[in-house]
C-alpha cells in the first residue's frame, strides 16, 4: 500500500505464518502445477486456469526460496515448446513458411505474455536480486536460439526475405503486411538480431543488385531517363522502409543506392553527349535539371560537379557572347543577350537547384569572369541604359523600368572598370539631356540613385550636377528672357550652361556661329556674367542643336532639326548656291572629322538629303562641292536631321576615351597610396599594390605598373621615400 | 453499473465484494489478471477467488483501492489502518502487488 511503501521496503516479509511447509515434496508439485499450466497455454487451453491459483502457486514457491527450481524449470519447459515450434514451422512448405513462423510468433508471444504475469512475482523479486533474465526477455531469447538461430530455418528465413525483396524489386506485389511482422519479429529480438540476420545480408545484396542495374541503365539510357529511374529507385527504397523495415534501415539502403546509382556514375551522368548537363541547360530542362539536383546533392561531391560543368560551359558560351565580332555589331542587342543569359540561368537556379547560394555564386563568378573579357562591356552597357532611356521605355510601366534598370545594374556590379562605364554613362547621359531625349525624369533619377547606392556618392555626384545644371539653366532662360522683352515670346535661343568638370565637355572646341546667332548669344553672354561675376563661359558648340525653317527652290517648306554644325553649315547656303568642302570648312571652322559626319548626314542619307554634292558618293571628299537639293522632299512638315546620335565610338574616340580613362585614374591611385600610406606609414611594395587594388576595386581593377608608376611619381614629390635598408620598404613624409 | 465494468472478490471464507474494475486494478496484480491476453478463468467469470485472505482484510483491501483512486485523484485524506490487522494488510499488499 502506498502510505506503507517506505517501511514495506525495509521490512523483511515472511511467509504466511499459518503457511510455513513441512511437506518436502511441496516444490515438487507446486512445480507440476504450473508447469501443467505453461503447457496449457502453448496448447490454447487456458480458459479453464485459475489466474489466482497459478499466481499464488509462484508466488509461494518465490516465498519458500524455490525461485531458482521455478526459474529453470520455466526455462526447460519453453525450450522443450520451442523445439516442438520449430520443428512445424520446418516441416512448413514454400510460401507457407513465413506464414507459419509469424503464426507460431504471435503465439509464443500471447503464451509469453501469460507466462510472465502469472510468474510476475518471480519477475517482481527474485529476478532482480539474482540479475537473471526477466521473464519476456527469456522468452525471446529463447525464441531466438531455438528458432530464428536453428539450423534449418536461420539461412531459408534470410533468403526467403531477400528473394521477396527481389521480387518486390522486379515488379511483383508481395505480402507485405506478413514482410512487416517478420521483419518486426526480428527487430523484438532486438537490433542486433535484425541487423545480423537480415538488415547486413540486406544491404549487401542491395548493393549488388544496384550495381548491375546501374550498370545496365548507363549503357542504354541517356541522363534524363537514367535520373528518372534512380529517383523511382530510390523512392521505392524509401517506401519500402516505412511499410516494412526499421526506420533506421532508411539511410543505409539510401546510401547504398546513392552510392551505386549516383555517385558512382555521377561524371558520367554529367557529361553525358547529348543528354548530359549541357543539353540540359542549353534545353532549359528544368525538371531533369531538379532531379538531377536533388541526387546530386545526396552524394558528397555531387553538387560541386554540377557546379563545375555549370561554370564551364556558362563561361564557354559568354565567351562566345562577348567576343564573338558578330555579335558586336549591336550593343543593344549585346547586352540584351547577357540579361536574357542572366535570365535563364536565374530561372534554372532558382525553380531547379532551389535558389542554392554555391550556385548562385558560380554564376555571378562566370558572368564576372566573361563580361569583363570585352573591354566594351562598360561601353555597351551603358549604350544599352541610353537606348532604353532614350525610347526603349515609352509606355511600358513604373515597375518594369524599375525591374529593367534592376537587372542593368546586376550587369554593372559584374565589371571591374566601372569608371569607364561612368565615362562612358556620362557621356550619353549629356546627350540625352541636351537634346531633350530623355523618356522619363524618374528613370534617370532612379538610376543614378541605385548607381549612388552601389558605388558611394562620389561616383554619382558629377551625374547629379548635370540636373542641376540642366535645372539651373531654365531659370537662368527664364530670367534672360525676363530681362530681354524685346526679344519676344519665342525663344530663338536656349543656352544651357554647363559646370565645366561635371560634363564631358571638350575645352577650345567651337566654330563659327553665323552672324545672326553670335549677336544673339553676346547678349546672353553679357547677361549672364552681369548677374554672375567671376565666371567664364565658353560655347560647345558640339554639343546643340537647331530648328531651322527652310524653303526649298520647289516651295517645299520644312522645319529641319540639325545640330549646330549642321545649322551652320545650312546658314551658308542662304548666300550662296554652290560651296565647296574647302570653303565650308573656312567658314565654319567646324573640326574636319565633325564636318564630314555633319555634312555626310545632310547629303549622303537617303530620304534626308537637303543638300546634294559632287560627285555623288557615300563618303565626303576634300574636294567634293555642294549644293542646296532643290527636289528635297519629305512627307513630314518637320524632318530630323540625323544628329551624332549615340553610336559605338569609333576606334580613334574609343583609344581618347581610354586615355582619359587612364588620366583620370592616375589621381585616384594617389590619393588611394596616400591614404593607405598615411595610416600605415612603413609598408613594403606588395602590400602597398595589394591594398590598393582592394580599396578602388569597387571602381575599377587598378594595373600593378600604374601603381608603381604612381608611386615613383609621389616619391619625387616628397609624399614617400623608400627605406635607406629595406628598399623594397616605403615611408610616408608628413 | 454495468457487468462489465465490475468485479467479484471473494475472501476465504467465501465472502464476495462487488466492486469496480477501476478500483481493483489499484492492485498490479487484479489487473494482470484481468487484462492478460488469454482467457483465464477470472477474466471469464468476472471474479477472484482469494484463499488466503480473509474477509476483514479483503474489505480494508476493498476500502483502499477506493481511497487510492480519490487520493491520486488529488483527494489527499488519511487512511486509517488498525494496529491489529497491519501485518496481515502488509502481506496481502506485497501479494496484490499494491
Amino acid at each position: 500500500m502506498s502510505n506503507n511503501n517506505q517501511k514495506k521496503r525495509n521490512f523483511q516479509i515472511e511467509a504466511f505464518r499459518h503457511r510455513v511447509v513441512v511437506d518436502p515434496k511441496y516444490a515438487e508439485k507446486t512445480w507440476k502445477i504450473l508447469e501443467h499450466a505453461i503447457h496449457e497455454i502453448y496448447n490454447h487451453n487456458a480458459s479453464g486456469l485459475s489466474f489466482e491459483e497459478l499466481y499464488r502457486n509462484a508466488y509461494n514457491m518465490v516465498l519458500y526460496k524455490f525461485g531458482e527450481k521455478l526459474y529453470l524449470g520455466l526455462m526447460e519447459t519453453m525450450t522443450r515448446h520451442l523445439v516442438e515450434i520449430s520443428k512445424s514451422i520446418e516441416a512448413a512448405q514454400g510460401g507457407l513458411f513465413l506464414e507459419e513462423l509469424n503464426r507460431k510468433w504471435n503465439d509464443h508471444n500471447k503464451a509469453l505474455q501469460m507466462i510472465r504475469d502469472i510468474l510476475m512475482y518471480m519477475d517482481r523479486t527474485y529476478i532482480p536480486s539474482t540479475h537473471k533474465t526477466p521473464v519476456h526477455e527469456l522468452g525471446l531469447n529463447l525464441w531466438r536460439d531455438n528458432i530464428i538461430h536453428s539450423e534449418k530455418i536461420q539461412t531459408r528465413l534470410l533468403n526467403t526475405l531477400l528473394e521477396l525483396v527481389y521480387r518486390e524489386r522486379t515488379g511483383e506485389v508481395i505480402n507485405r503486411g506478413l514482410m512487416r511482422n517478420i521483419i518486426k519479429m526480428l527487430m523484438d529480438l532486438g537490433s542486433s538480431v535484425y541487423e545480423e540476420d537480415f538488415e547486413k545480408p540486406f544491404l549487401a545484396i542491395s548493393a549488388e543488385f544496384y550495381k548491375g542495374e546501374a550498370q545496365k541503365f548507363i549503357e542504354c539510357c541517356d541522363c534524363g531517363e537514367y535520373l528518372k529511374k534512380a529517383e523511382r529507385r530510390l523512392n521505392e527504397e524509401m517506401e519500402r522502409v516505412t511499410h516494412y523495415l526499421d526506420a533506421k534501415s532508411e539511410t543505409k539502403i539510401t546510401n547504398v543506392v546513392e552510392k551505386e546509382m549516383i555517385a558512382n556514375h555521377m561524371q558520367r551522368l554529367v557529361n553525358m553527349e547529348n543528354s548530359g548537363l549541357v543539353n540540359m541547360l542549353l534545353d532549359d530542362r528544368y525538371e531533369d535539371l531538379g532531379r538531377m539536383y536533388n541526387l546530386f546533392r545526396r552524394v558528397s561531391n555531387g553538387l560541386s560537379s554540377i557546379r563545375e560543368v555549370m561554370t564551364s560551359h556558362l563561361r564557354e558560351t559568354g565567351k562566345q557572347l562577348v567576343i564573338d565580332p558578330e555579335k558586336l555589331k549591336d550593343p543593344v542587342d549585346f547586352v540584351q543577350r547577357l540579361l536574357d543569359e542572366k535570365d535563364k540561368y536565374d530561372n534554372i537556379i532558382s525553380s531547379a537547384f532551389n535558389n542554392d547560394k554555391t550556385f548562385q555564386n558560380a554564376l555571378n563568378s562566370s558572368f564576372e569572369y566573361f563580361i569583363n573579357l570585352n573591354p566594351r562591356s562598360p561601353e555597351f552597357i551603358s549604350l544599352f541604359v541610353d537606348d532604353k532611356l532614350r525610347k526603349g521605355l515609352k509606355g511600358v510601366s513604373e515597375e518594369d523600368i524599375e525591374s529593367i534598370l534592376d537587372k542593368v545594374m546586376m550587369l554593372f556590379r559584374y565589371l571591374q572598370e566601372k569608371d569607364v562605364f561612368e565615362k562612358y554613362y556620362k557621356q550619353h547621359l549629356a546627350k540625352r539631356l541636351l537634346s531633350g531625349k530623355t523618356v522619363s525624369d524618374d528613370a534617370e533619377r532612379s538610376l543614378i540613385v541605385k548607381l549612388k547606392t552601389e558605388c558611394g556618392y562620389q561616383f554619382t555626384s558629377k551625374l547629379e550636377g548635370m540636373f542641376t545644371d540642366m535645372k539651373t539653366s531654365q531659370d537662368t532662360m527664364q530670367d534672360f528672357y525676363a530681362h530681354h522683352p524685346e526679344l519676344g515670346d519665342t525663344r530663338t535661343l536656349v543656352v544651357q550652361v554647363l559646370t565645366t568638370g561635371s560634363w564631358p565637355t571638350q575645352p577650345g572646341v567651337t566654330c563659327n556661329l553665323p552672324a545672326e546667332m553670335s549677336a544673339l548669344c553676346e547678349k546672353f553672354r553679357s547677361h549672364y556674367l552681369g548677374t554672375h561675376t567671376g565666371r567664364r563661359l565658353s560655347w560647345q558648340t558640339n554639343m546643340g542643336t537647331a530648328d531651322i525653317k527652310t524653303v526649298f527652290g520647289k516651295g517645299q517648306k520644312h522645319e529641319l532639326n540639325v545640330s549646330t554644325y549642321q545649322m551652320c553649315v545650312l546658314m551658308l547656303f542662304n548666300n550662296a548656291d554652290r560651296l565647296t568642302y574647302k570653303e565650308i570648312e573656312q567658314a565654319t571652322g567646324i573640326p574636319a572629322p565633325d564636318l564630314k559626319r555633319c555634312l555626310q548626314s545632310l547629303a549622303c542619307v537617303k530620304g534626308k538629303n537637303v543638300l546634294r554634292k559632287e560627285p555623288m558618293s557615300k563618303d565626303i571628299g576634300e574636294d567634293d562641292a555642294f549644293f542646296v537639293n532643290d527636289k528635297f522632299s519629305s512627307k513630314f512638315y518637320k524632318v530630323k536631321i540625323g544628329t551624332v546620335v549615340a553610336q559605338k565610338e569609333s576606334e580613334p574616340e574609343k583609344q581618347e576615351t581610354r586615355q582619359r580613362v587612364e588620366e583620370d585614374r592616375k589621381p585616384q591611385i594617389e590619393a588611394a597610396i596616400v591614404r593607405i600610406m598615411k595610416s600605415r606609414r612603413v609598408l613594403d611594395h606588395n602590400n602597398i599594390i595589394t591594398e590598393v587594388t582592394k580599396q578602388l576595386q569597387s571602381r575599377f581593377l587598378a594595373n600593378p605598373t600604374e601603381i608603381k608608376k604612381r608611386i615613383e611619381s609621389l616619391i619625387e614629390r616628397d609624399f614617400l621615400e623608400r627605406d635607406n635598408v629595406d628598399r623594397k620598404l616605403y615611408r610616408y613624409l608628413a | 453499473m454495468k457487468k462489465e465494468d465490475t468485479v467479484k472478490l471473494i475472501s476465504a471464507e467465501g465472502f464476495e465484494f462487488v466492486i469496480d474494475k477501476e478500483a481493483a486494478m489499484v492492485s498490479q496484480t487484479i489487473r494482470n489478471m484481468l487484462t492478460s491476453p488469454g482467457s483465464f478463468a477470472e477474466t471469464e467469470h468476472g471474479e477472484v477467488t482469494f484463499p488466503e485472505i480473509s474477509t476483514t482484510i479483503l474489505e480494508k483491501i476493498c476500502q483502499y483501492f477506493y481511497w487510492s483512486l480519490q487520493y491520486s485523484r488529488g483527494k489527499e485524506t488519511d487512511f486509517h489502518i488498525e494496529p491489529e490487522l497491519t501485518l496481515e494488510l502488509m502481506m496481502a499488499a506485497n501479494y496484490l502487488h499494491t
